[in-house]
This record gives structure tokens, C-alpha cells and sequence, in this order.
């Protein structure tokens, strides 16, 4: 006799999560309305995570979510007003077998629908906001409640926005035909981009109970590492799940318990995780002499220079710098820019990277940002400009948008003014310029792909993050009909009656809150 | 990102609104707070008493002490506040001055850093 095969709950709950999206996808192909299915499908979810821990698997747990969702499906358009009509198309489109469940030993063939639900759920007509929730419910399969409690809103609050995303998918007609040719292109970097805003979302939340508070982070590997296996030719693709893991890979040393952070220089790199370094290192090794080199794939090869060297001083900054340029040729952005300058620092010496710096303060909303500025104070640290930066540091810590940051940047400042903090550390050693650091391969392997950078940047694949963000909030107001006022948002300053008109119009908004494009180690890197 | 909104006024400045205005005034707010919650953005609208509940309050010698509140010199005080998240800085601007009576009186608008997440 066979009995039910016992099941531990990390394991349901793992098996659950790769099912959610084959489960949902299988409703909706076959009876469309996906706000109905979704809904059917958490109900499914919930009652297996339920039941399967004490229960144990069923044979086909596949065949009987299906099952179970598809009865929920018409419970809920039976319980809804237009009962009969609906109830007769779901019945009609219902073969009796299918209630059944698959046989076990049947093609579970719904990959490229698992694909075409992502891209569904990253549909242009959303925000941003409402494209991370629903992916995470839908494709993720997380419970609105773990959302909510991972981006800190009340769980009613997190409904709306995945009623109103749904309402907005099912108003657009929700297919499974994905889009080709350069449409493809455009969704798919939508895509990355919503997986890259839930990676960056969870980069520093400190680890909670799992079961409530979801890791974000872990939950756009997962989710990536699975659209690299349907897209495992795709060197952007594989360049962001290289990028996540090797910027996951130092997040055990990149804060201490109490939350603070703790910069590249100062890491414990004996704490970061070497196996995700050697996964994220050979994943980008084998994308760049591909040739599409594309922003995510120069930046998670920043990132495998830096987890590569041993410590702060055998940091590989002229193989770094070489990889700004590109990454500035194929994805110009401020911010990538700043990054740069700190790079020209540490390779040409301070003064040439506060040049560079200098430059972009040409742009007013720059000139404020609190990186910027907060770059420029390492700078002029590193120059022995230690007035000067202190004050930096301080402007720093009142733009910062938020607590870690500002106390990292206000505690800089006490220390410069010697206000002897205990746990001050000197200034970052410029490294040896001249120091043997070994073949710089990912610059060499990213250069012979130039030509072909250069045709990214050329029809333009790539747009920067700062684009995205701001035509985000354009995008929220006038696509999900959220907004009233779509006018310009106009900036004065006080006293309110000295106008000055287009100044700070916005155009970085959006720039404050997440996802810049840069993980800033360069920036007095935390 | 979350953003606080803020409302001041006064009992003077309430008490020369007619009381016909009333109703529309409230159907105005409620309206407001409809639509930002159902965009999922408006996390929570909040009114407080009148300012003869307001306390100050200290504590001594692990006790609290409480007095009447707030300051006398205030001309004018917090009305209700509204707590928003929203993607963008321009997005949540643009919620405030969606607010039916920012175009009498200007909102006030802080970022909150709880729970921002550092830029990285």
C-alpha cells in the first residue's frame, strides 16, 4: 500500500511556487477572464499549502491544483450576478475529463505560456508598481498578504493595486501570443526590468520570517533563473541573473544587524558567498564573447571584477573603468556616469574623477542629487580635501532619501569633522595603479563585443532606468486613469513668489526611489 | 516610497466656510480618498480631533504628565494627514496637488525615510 508521500512544508511551498504559473496559465488558456482564474488559482495554492504539509502530495499535484482552481473558477461565476450565462461557458468548455486532472505521465506543455504569462503581467499599460505585484502573485505565486508585508503597505492596499492591474490586463485582452521581432525586444527588457526593481527592492531588506515577509531578492533569482531556462540564449537575460547573483553574493557583509551599512571598502569579504560568485561569474564569462553585450551584462561584469578581488586595494579599477565606457556607450545615464567618475578616480587619481564629477553638476537636478554629492565627498576625501568633503557628506546625509543611508553618510561627516567615532575607519587607500591584477577578461571579452554594443545603444534596446522611472509616472497617471492632474509638475523655490520657471521639472522624479541602473559600489560603494 | 501629506487650518478659518459648503466640501475629500485608494496608493487618510483633545505629553520621574495641547502660540495646526506610497516623488507631487483644496491652500509634503530603501 501506498501511502500519501509525506511532504515538508519548505517543500510544498517550493513545489507550489514553480506550479503557480503553469497552473494559471493552464485556466486561462482554457477559459480566458484572468481575473477570475487568478483569483481561483491563489484559492488553489492556499488550499494545497493547507493540506498537502499534513495530507501529503497528491499523485499529480499539478493535475489537482488544476482541478481544485478550475472548481473555484466556478464557484465564483456561479456566486457572481451574471450567473447563468457564464456558467453555461464554463461547463461547455469543460470536457468532464479535464476536471480529472492529466494523466500523470502527460507533456506538461505549457512553457512558452509560462513565458507569455510573465510578459502579460509586465504589460506596458501597467505601472511599475503594478507590474511587480502581479508578477509576484501570478507568476511568483506569492499571497497578496506576503506582498504587502514585503513592500510595507497594508495588505487592502496591495489588493487594489492587483485588482486594478488585473482589471487593466483583462481590459487589454490578456493572449498568450507573444509579441516578436522588436516588439519582443521592448517587452522583454520590461521584464528584466520589473525582475531587476523586485531584486533591488529586497537588496537590503534585512531577512525576516520567510513565511510573511518574503525575500524579495531570492524571489527575482528564482523567478530569473527560470526565464533562463526558456531564454537561455539571451545574453541580457543571463546578464541580469549574473548581475543578481553577484550582488547578492556580498549582501551578507553589505550590512551589519542593526541595519547600517557597510561599505565595499569595509566589507568582510571573507563573508561573501562564493558559490553565488562562481555561478554569477560563469554565467556572464560565457554571455559577453557572444557579442549582444547590453547594459545588465556590463554591469553584472563590474560586479564580477569586484567580487573577484581578494581585497579593496586589488581592485581591478582600469578593467572597471574600461567597462563604464562601454556601459556609457550602450546605456548613457547620470548615474552610470557617476559611477564612472569614482572609476577615473581610483585608476587616474582623484582629481581627474572630481573633473568628471565637476561636469555633470552642469546638470542643476544632478548637482543636488545626494549622490552626487556624496560621491564628490569621497573624492575629495580621497584628494585631502577633508573640509570640503565633511561638508559634502553633510549635504549628503539631508538629500538622502533614506534612514541607512543618511545615518552612513551623516556618521562620514562626523568623522571627518573628528568627532571620533570608535568605529571610524580612514580613508580608502587609492590602490596601486600598476598592481598585477591578471588578465582583465571581462573588458577584453565585452570589447571584442563593441560592434555589437554599439548596435544596442544604436536602435536604442536599451534605454536608461532613469527613462523608465520617469515615463513610469507619466505611464501610472495616464494609463491606469490614477491621476487627475497629468499637468507638469512645476518646481519653485521659496520664497514662492521668485519663480523660476522649468527649472527642476521633474525630469529626475522618479530617479529617488529605486533601480538607477547602478549598484554604486563605485560611489563611496555601500 | 511613502510620502506624508499634511493639512493645516484653524477653528477660525474652518468657521467662515458656510455650513452649506459643508456636505460638498466632505463629498469632495471622500471622493479624493476614494480614488488614490483604488489605485493603491493612498495607504491611509487620517482626520484629528479638534485641538481641544490635542495633550502634551512628558514624562517625570518615569511618570507621564499631560498637559493640555498643543502650544498656545500655534496659529495654526495639523488638520489630518494622509500617508501615500507611490513609485515616484513626481507622482506623489502630483496626488498632492490633486488634494480639492490645494488650490486654496498649499499641502505639505515630506518623504519618509522608514522603510525607503537605500539607493543603491
Amino acid at each position: 500500500m501506498t501511502g500519501p508521500v509525506a511532504a515538508g512544508r519548505g517543500e510544498v511551498e517550493g513545489l507550489l511556487r514553480e506550479l503557480a504559473p503553469q497552473i494559471l496559465t493552464a485556466l486561462v488558456r482554457r477559459y480566458g477572464q484572468f481575473h477570475l482564474c487568478e483569483d481561483a488559482c491563489q484559492e488553489a495554492l492556499l488550499a494545497a499549502a493547507q493540506q498537502w504539509p499534513s495530507g501529503g502530495l497528491p499523485d499529480n499535484p499539478r493535475g489537482w491544483l488544476i482541478t481544485v482552481a478550475a472548481r473555484r473558477l466556478m464557484d465564483q461565476v456561479r456566486s457572481e450576478q451574471s450567473r447563468r450565462a457564464r456558467e453555461e461557458l464554463v461547463a461547455a468548455a469543460t470536457p468532464p475529463s479535464e476536471l480529472l486532472g492529466p494523466p500523470p505521465d502527460a507533456e506538461p506543455a505549457d512553457r512558452d505560456d509560462s513565458l507569455a504569462l510573465l510578459f502579460g503581467c509586465c504589460h506596458p499599460d501597467l505601472s511599475s508598481p503594478s507590474q511587480i505585484a502581479l508578477t509576484l502573485r501570478a507568476v511568483g505565486g506569492l499571497s497578496t498578504a506576503q506582498i504587502a508585508a514585503a513592500f510595507g503597505v497594508p495588505e487592502a492596499t496591495m489588493a487594489q493595486r492587483i485588482s486594478r492591474a488585473k482589471q487593466t490586463i483583462s481590459g487589454t485582452g490578456f493572449d498568450f501570443s507573444l509579441p516578436s521581432g522588436a516588439e519582443r525586444t521592448e517587452r522583454l527588457r520590461a521584464v528584466l526590468h520589473v525582475l531587476y526593481l523586485v531584486f533591488n527592492e529586497g537588496y537590503t531588506a534585512s531577512a525576516g520570517d520567510a513565511l510573511t515577509v518574503p525575500a524579495l531578492s531570492e524571489e527575482a533569482i528564482r523567478l530569473t533563473r527560470w526565464l533562463h531556462r526558456l531564454l537561455p540564449d539571451d545574453g541580457e537575460v543571463t546578464g541580469l541573473l549574473a548581475l543578481m547573483l553577484l550582488a547578492d553574493a556580498r549582501r551578507p557583509a553589505r550590512t551589519l544587524p542593526d541595519g547600517s551599512l557597510v561599505p565595499l571598502a569595509d566589507q568582510d569579504r571573507q563573508m561573501w558567498d562564493q558559490a553565488k560568485i562562481a555561478e554569477g561569474t560563469a554565467l556572464i564569462s560565457a554571455a559577453l564573447p557572444r557579442g549582444e553585450v547590453g547594459a545588465y551584462q556590463l554591469q553584472a561584469a563590474i560586479a564580477a571584477v569586484h567580487d573577484e578581488a581578494k581585497t579593496m586595494a586589488d581592485t581591478d579599477w582600469t578593467q572597471i573603468l574600461g567597462l563604464y565606457d562601454l556601459l556609457e556607450l550602450t546605456a548613457p545615464n547620470p548615474f552610470t556616469a557617476l559611477n564612472r567618475a569614482v572609476a577615473v578616480a581610483m585608476v587616474r587619481g582623484p582629481e581627474a574623477g572630481l573633473e568628471v564629477i565637476a561636469a555633470l553638476e552642469a546638470d542643476k537636478r544632478m548637482a543636488r542629487h545626494h549622490r552626487l554629492i556624496a560621491a564628490r565627498a569621497h573624492l575629495r576625501e580621497l584628494a585631502g580635501d577633508t573640509g570640503t568633503a565633511a561638508a559634502d557628506y553633510l549635504d549628503a546625509a539631508r538629500r538622502a532619501p533614506s534612514l541607512p543611508e543618511r545615518r552612513y553618510l551623516a556618521l562620514q561627516a562626523s568623522r571627518l569633522a573628528g568627532r571620533g567615532y570608535p568605529e571610524s575607519r580612514p580613508a580608502t587607500e587609492v590602490p596601486d595603479r600598476h598592481s598585477g591584477h591578471g588578465e582583465p577578461r571581462y573588458r577584453q571579452c565585452a570589447g571584442t563585443a563593441r560592434t555589437a554594443a554599439n548596435t544596442v545603444a544604436g536602435y536604442g534596446g536599451l534605454v536608461s532606468e532613469l527613462d523608465n522611472l520617469r515615463n513610469g509616472a507619466e505611464q501610472f497617471a495616464a494609463k491606469e486613469g490614477g491621476a487627475g492632474a497629468t499637468g507638469q509638475v512645476r518646481r519653485r523655490r521659496r520664497p514662492a513668489r521668485s519663480a523660476e520657471p522649468g527649472q527642476g521639472q521633474g525630469q529626475y522624479g522618479g530617479g529617488q526611489d529605486q533601480g538607477q541602473g547602478q549598484y554604486g559600489e563605485e560611489q563611496q560603494g555601500y | 516610497m511613502k510620502y506624508l501629506l499634511l493639512i493645516y487650518g484653524n477653528q477660525e478659518k474652518w468657521a467662515s466656510i458656510p455650513a452649506a459648503e459643508w456636505p460638498e466640501a466632505i463629498a469632495r475629500q471622500d471622493a479624493f480618498n476614494r480614488k488614490y485608494r483604488a489605485t493603491g496608493e493612498l495607504i491611509g487618510a487620517y482626520g484629528l480631533a479638534d485641538e481641544i483633545q490635542a495633550r502634551l505629553v512628558r514624562r517625570e520621574d518615569g511618570q507621564p504628565v499631560v498637559t493640555d495641547g498643543p502650544y498656545l502660540e500655534t496659529k495654526e495646526y495639523i488638520a489630518s494627514f494622509y500617508l501615500l506610497d507611490c513609485e515616484s516623488e513626481e507622482r506623489a507631487l502630483r496626488i498632492a496637488a490633486d488634494m480639492p483644496f490645494a488650490d486654496v491652500d498649499p499641502v505639505e509634503f515630506w518623504p519618509i525615510m522608514h522603510e525607503a530603501k537605500p539607493d543603491l
